[in-house]
């Protein structure tokens, strides 16, 4: 129901439109998909004992994660995923802005500024 | 140098403080999504109820095209278990220092962990900036602020989707926090050779289906930091090791 007025409002077509009911349940799908992930090992947990070298090994978590996430974010392009490792790149352009501001200034709210204003000046004059 | 807590509401109202200067990040990000849910194709009831009840952008973009397509039901939910399996570490990652706090609210900082503030606590936490007390409360207070601006955001996103201009890169704003927020610490060699490994395995590995690159590199990554630091740790020490 749903999705067959989204395709009548926007001419969008659907191979196989999702009704009303099914769109709630794989809504309610991805939302447990969410909670598991993320309470995993905060709700099971407790009763862990997990080994020093483990503990260790997740001390570095967040930086190699952001580094996988942040990275093809910049490199990668357009609907194939080009890599782009040209200097000209507007996103690796913005990416050293905001890495060079952080060397001065640990202002994250200055960081951002000067990284969107070197993005957004790169991709309109470059 | 711990900052003395008295109470939880300063310990909340501290965590609060803390993500401020980054939530540029969280709105921009959370309007991006709320923009792509509608143009992909839901009507603005369920978009809403998509981004109250799901709340994790890179699973919602990822599930779209596959809803809108008529993917089936178990596609479209181990495409969100996968794309969020990086959450599986975190958690980990987080356990020890809520391991004392009741289920419920165990479950409840779990739900509203994001990739921001998971990565803003642990580096709080490893240069001491965490307060020594009611770090629970802290936490919540940097989600609490992390979701209400997304949501905004989201939900302004869907409400005036036609307005929102898609072609500026605002959703670049989300990936510089990030960067703002990892820079700094690529100082220490592990965290460097980490962060190098994970992103070429990204890169290398970004046509594996279900997103499954990012984990792949994730996973490298720590990998490769936690032998970088075992090999520093084993060979004459240059500083005090601080365990």
């Amino acid at each position: 129901m749903a999705a067959a007025f989204a395709t009548r409002i926007r001419g969008i077509r659907m191979n196989d439109p999702v009704s009303g009911i099914a769109l709630g349940v794989v809504i309610v799908g991805l939302a447990l998909s969410t909670f598991v992930t993320r309470t995993s090992f905060l709700i099971a947990g407790a009763r862990l004992r997990l080994s020093h070298r483990v503990e260790v090994a997740l001390r570095y978590a967040p930086v190699c994660t952001l580094a996988a996430i942040i990275v093809p974010d910049i490199l990668l392009h357009g609907p194939n995923a080009t890599l782009d490792l040209s200097p000209l790149n507007p996103r690796l352009i913005g990416a050293l802005a905001t890495g060079l501001w952080l060397c001065w200034s640990r202002n994250i709210f200055g960081c951002l500024a000067a990284g969107m204003a070197a993005y957004s000046l790169a991709r309109l004059y470059l | 140098m711990t900052p003395p807590v008295i109470d939880r509401r300063a310990a909340f109202r501290g965590g609060q403080r803390a993500i401020i200067p980054s939530l540029f990040g969280a709105g921009a990000w959370g309007m991006v999504s709320g923009v792509a849910m509608v143009k992909g194709g839901l009507t603005v009831p369920w978009a809403i109820m998509m981004s109250l009840l799901v709340y994790a952008g890179s699973a919602q973009l990822a599930a779209l095209p596959l809803i809108v397509a008529g993917a089936p039901l178990w596609v479209i939910v181990a495409t969100g278990l996968v794309t969020n399996l990086r959450f599986v570490i975190y958690s980990a990652a987080l356990r020890p220092y809520f391991a004392d706090q009741s289920l419920r609210k165990r479950a409840a900082l779990g739900f509203f962990m994001t990739d921001f503030t998971f990565a803003l606590f642990m580096r709080s936490a490893q240069e001491g900036k965490l307060p020594g007390q009611h770090r629970d409360a802290w936490f919540a207070g940097v989600c609490t602020n992390n979701w209400l601006t997304w949501q905004v955001f989201a939900l302004t996103g869907i409400v005036a989707a036609t307005y929102v201009p898609t072609d500026w890169g605002l959703e670049f704003t989300g990936t510089l926090a990030l960067v703002a927020l990892v820079g700094p610490s690529l100082i220490t060699r592990p965290a460097l050779a980490g962060a190098v490994l994970a992103a070429v395995v990204a890169l290398l590995a970004h046509e594996l289906p279900f997103k499954l690159g990012l984990f792949a590199g994730a996973i490298a990554g720590i990998v490769a930091a936690t032998l970088t630091d075992a090999w520093r740790q084993r060979s004459p020490p240059a500083s005090a090791a601080s365990a």
